[in-house]
């Protein structure tokens, strides 16, 4: 062949040549190597292969521990026995799991049926017969297994929430990665069966917490027995510590107040949480009704999942930051703030409350029938009285109240990091023509004064906002992780406290609120008065947020309402009332009233906090008079 | 009839080359298949499923690349070229750093390596800067300073990219032209004989175990010690046990039972040395040498000779990646992850060499066009 080049160029033919030998040199070098390995080598190799001699084992890496701020472990991983057959290697099956029924009281058949096939290409994968066996059962297995080829038992780390549903939404769950998440780049290096945190903070810090998977490479009999030692380990990294903001105790403080219910009563529902003032720290954080973490671990089963997921209170969902509701009358707080900073009222401007409120031609009613009298804004703050937020939040408009609102955090998601937080809700003129295309009408202005009406608020924004109220105007971000360690405890990432906002009233305001409020649990008459903490001036206001029209209920005694139809119940507070250091809230959902369901679960919150702080008991300071029948 | 192909393009179409091409992509399909079912309950297996669809974009890029005179594609080989650099580039922009590396730009469900297509630009840019200066007539190593420059481009960037396995590979490419420069032999001689016997020397007597294994992890971030000596021994398991008539297709246990990770990309040869033993490798090398062959065949027809040097630079594209592949899954070279060109799992790879392919085809065809 000649070569045809344009222009007269010496011919490349040659080089090509040389070209097409290397390659077939390459070729013939391949071939020989085929040779030697599948011809020459060929029968020792497939011998090697049918023992499958070199297998490669997993070492999982213990997933990190969550701890509490004074260090107390709330999450850890402790290894987990499972016992796994792979049915080619099973010698005689009748035998086998005859042997296996008797030591595992199990039934034969059933055992057998678990195993699959002796045939087909997943003969050679395990199957698990039994999952999380007890000390002794696996030293009743292990004794007998050189008897048994092809059954082989298999320990992995197994999550284990040490204080079952204890701060359960926060924690969250893990479980089998799905499909849809091994197909996003951040899961890349994940393999299908891997376990991942799926909810909350095993699912926010999974990064940190995961640690490293390692291996070994060992060379195993028949039997799949370990022979010798490993040609070549690397261990496993186990995964970082997460600290948290939370003190355990307070948690176990709120969970116990919400378990605690007087005689007949179903139980409490609803969230509650507690904050630092000044650094925005989550002291303790609590949903209800919730659930045991510790049945996702090891893969949950479908009853247990169906139970959880067809609940019709939904206790997967973490009411303290997942939903919003109608605040009532721990709304008022704010309303008094807003009042007070744009001029509508000072601390002397009185409302005569006959028990209702005229406005365009609709009555709007006072939850006490009797009426409250002349009332200043103390007064209406300490006995809840309608009739004087209705009268000058009417003044001051729903615009001008929707920019206070928003500044004390709410409608805004506060930033936890556990995802999927709600907004809240901040009705104004501007988002009603939004989203309904129609005008504010001035009336919805007064049921917006008392918390009813469009308002929605999450117990975290609360506690958030009544946090602000105490520490003097800062929002501050609410911090659920101090910091980030090593397994060995050397910190790795410190979150530092973090303000979002500052309220736009001024010092002198906020105190003449919160003396409103310290008069709500302290003074006589006040409807918080089932918040006091013998020692402590508690500050606090009770709310109770209508979920269905007064009318379908009236006449009805408060235990025959039905559960959808009861009110929720709110309590937001802060102690001590004079130099706050710890915001409360609390919501009982269909609790029926702030004062009765939500301000004891509060009490024993702020009453363990104290009892911390004294290193005791407290002293019991003189019994008030108590109102509990109002909000 | 669409612009750059005639009738007599036509009728000069290279059915051999086509031929060679669909027996080792079919081959390697149909091997996908068996190395990617394991652990898969129903369905075809997600990565096949892939693997069909990046096909049926990597045909298209094909025609694509066939259907205008090459000619013509010599003036877009600098905008080409100047193209697959800036999408290399927005890698390290772009790109998250996944396994020590940023080489994969994420379009939503879509990945996308553009270090493989780099490979296009480069030997595009390389072709035209022989076809003007003809490798013939370069007889000075300092004359090799241009086309060193257009190499320096797609490599700095995927060192950059700190992807060194891909790096070394192109940089591999780049080099295949230098087969056909007229440096004195005595130059070239000295020049290779001290470059292997540095880093054989400094291989076998200086580094220390640990050391090496460093450099393997610097050559190739993704792999990791404990991986690569048991896919080392896996690998030669797998290869070996096939024999000579191979266990079967799906039979294969090494395959079946995934005891290497990376069976369906890095080492897909060795799924189809098992489950086809002796005579299914040799008949794959065969086809995939013969396609190698093939290429140079083209390029000694070529009517001028851009078309030579792209033809030639198509083989080399094709031949670098195989031999390390293949050497690593026979255990000939240590484990760096390579894929097999259009055998392996991978899209890009997939798309960059069926571009390449579909060049060979545009110049094989106008073989007779003045």
């Amino acid at each position: 062949m000649s070569t045809r080049l344009a222009g007269g160029q010496p011919p490349i033919e040659g080089r090509l040549r040389l070209a097409a030998a290397l390659i077939l040199l390459v070729l013939l070098v391949f071939v020989i190597r085929l040779f030697q390995l599948q011809i020459l080598e060929g029968d020792e190799l497939r011998r090697r292969s049918e023992q499958n001699s070199v297998r490669q084992v997993r070492l999982e890496a213990p997933r990190g521990e969550v701890l509490d701020r004074e260090g107390r472990v709330l999450a850890t991983t402790r290894p987990a026995y499972r016992l796994e057959v792979i049915p080619n290697d099973l010698s005689s099956r009748d035998r086998t799991f005859a042997a296996l029924g008797q030591l595992l009281g199990a039934v034969p058949a059933e055992l057998d049926a678990k195993a699959g096939s002796s045939k087909g290409i997943r003969r050679f994968r395990p199957r698990v017969l039994a999952d999380d066996l007890d000390f002794e059962t696996l030293a009743r297995v292990e004794s007998h297994r050189f008897a048994m080829p092809g059954v082989r038992t298999h320990v992995e780390p197994r999550r284990h929430y040490l204080s079952g549903s204890l701060a359960a939404h926060l924690l969250g769950t893990i479980g089998e990665i799905r499909a849809d998440q091994l197909e996003r780049e951040e899961f890349q290096d994940y393999r299908s069966g891997d376990v991942i945190g799926q909810t909350g903070l095993e699912a926010s810090f999974e990064a940190h917490l995961r640690g490293r998977e390692g291996g070994r490479n060992v060379v195993v009999d028949v039997a799949g027995r370990q022979v010798g030692d490993p040609l070549l380990e690397v261990p496993a990294v186990p995964g970082g510590r997460v600290v948290l903001s939370l003190d355990r105790d307070l948690q176990l403080a709120a969970e116990e107040g919400f378990a605690e219910v007087p005689e007949g009563e179903p139980p409490r529902m609803g969230a509650a949480v507690a904050l630092d003032v000044e650094t925005g720290d989550v002291l303790a954080m609590v949903s209800r009704p919730a659930f045991d973490p510790n049945s996702f671990a090891g893969g949950i089963d479908t009853a247990t999942w169906r139970g959880l997921t067809s609940d019709e209170w939904d206790p997967l969902q973490n009411r303290s930051i997942q939903n919003h509701y109608p605040p009532g009358s721990t709304h008022k707080a704010i309303v008094a703030a807003a009042l007070l900073q744009e001029g509508v009222i000072d601390p002397q401007t009185t409302a005569y409350c006959p028990g209702f409120f005229r406005f365009g031609g609709r009555s709007y009613r006072c939850w006490k029938r009797a009426g409250h009298g002349t009332v200043n804004l103390m007064d209406a703050l300490r006995e809840s009285c309608d009739v004087f937020f209705y009268t000058y939040g009417e003044k001051l408009g729903i615009d001008r109240l929707a920019i206070y609102v928003k500044a004390f955090g709410i409608g805004r998601t506060p930033g936890l990091g556990l995802g999927s937080e709600a907004p809240g809700l901040v009705p104004s003129s501007a988002w009603k023509r939004r989203r309904f295309g129609q005008p504010w009408y001035p009336g919805e202005t007064v049921s917006a004064s008392i918390g009813q009406g469009f308002n929605l608020y999450t117990p975290l924004q609360l506690a958030v906002a009544y946090a602000a109220l105490a520490n003097g105007g800062k929002v501050m971000k609410p911090r659920l992780v101090l910091r980030l360690e090593t397994q060995d405890g050397i910190t790795v990432k410190s979150f530092p406290t973090e303000q979002t906002g500052e309220v736009p009233v001024t010092p002198a305001r906020l105190a003449l609120v919160r003396r409103g409020l310290r008069a709500v649990v302290e003074e006589p008459h006040g409807t918080g008065a089932r918040a006091r903490v013998p020692g402590v001036e508690v500050a606090g206001k009770t709310g109770t947020a209508q979920v269905v029209r007064l009318d379908r209920v009236e006449g009805l005694k408060e235990n025959e309402i039905p559960m959808r139809q009861r009110d929720h119940g709110w309590f937001g507070a802060f102690a001590p009332a004079d130099d706050p250091e710890i915001a409360v809230a609390v919501f009982v959902e269909h609790g029926l009233h702030g004062s009765t369901a939500a301000a004891p679960i509060a009490q024993r919150i702020l009453a363990r906090y104290f009892e911390k702080k004294n290193g005791g008991p407290l002293v019991a300071a003189t019994e008030g008079e108590q109102n509990d029948s109002g909000d | 009839m669409t612009p750059g192909i005639d009738r007599r393009s036509l009728q000069h179409f290279d059915w051999v080359l086509l031929g060679l091409v669909t027996c080792v992509l079919g081959i390697g399909l149909a091997n996908l298949y068996s190395a990617s079912s394991p652990g898969v309950e129903s369905g075809l297996p997600p990565e096949f499923r892939r693997q069909m669809l990046a096909l049926g974009v990597a045909t298209i890029g094909m025609l694509v690349a066939l259907v205008l005179d090459y000619r013509r594609l010599e003036r877009l080989a600098v905008p080409v070229y100047v193209g697959t650099l800036l999408l290399v580039a927005s890698t390290l922009v772009l790109a998250p750093v996944t396994r020590g590396n940023r080489s994969w730009l994420i379009y939503g469900p879509l990945s996308l390596q553009p270090a493989e297509l780099a490979k296009v630009g480069l030997v595009l840019a390389m072709a035209r800067y022989f076809h003007r200066n003809p490798p013939s007539e370069i007889r000075r190593v300092r004359d090799l300073w241009g086309p060193a420059l257009i190499a320096a481009g797609p490599v700095g960037l995927i060192v950059l990219q700190r992807d060194m396995g891909v790096a070394v590979l192109t940089m591999l490419i780049a080099a295949t032209y230098l087969l056909f420069v007229r440096i004195p032999a005595r130059a070239w001689a000295a020049l290779s004989a001290a470059g292997v016997v540095a880093l054989a020397g400094l291989w076998t007597y200086v580094f220390k175990g640990y050391q090496k294994e460093r450099i393997l992890d610097f050559l190739d971030p993704s792999r990791d010690q404990l991986a690569s000596g048991y896919q080392q021994i896996q690998s030669r398991i797998a290869v070996g046990s096939g024999e000579f008539f191979g266990k079967g297709y799906l039979e294969g246990t090494q395959t079946q039972l995934q005891f290497l990770p990376t069976q369906h990309s890095d080492f897909a040869f060795s799924v189809l040395a098992e489950e086809w033993g002796f005579l299914g490798s040799v008949t794959l090398l065969a086809i995939y040498f013969m396609l190698l062959i093939w290429g140079l065949v083209v390029a000694n027809n070529s009517k001028d000779s851009f078309g030579a040097m792209l033809a030639i630079g198509v083989v080399g594209m094709l031949f670098w990646p195989a031999v390390i592949n293949v050497a690593m899954v026979l255990g000939l070279a240590p484990v760096i992850g390579v894929p097999l060109p259009l055998v392996s799992y991978g899209g890009s790879q997939l798309l960059a060499n069926l571009v390449a392919v579909g060049l060979l085809m545009n110049v094989s065809m106008r073989r007779y066009i003045f």
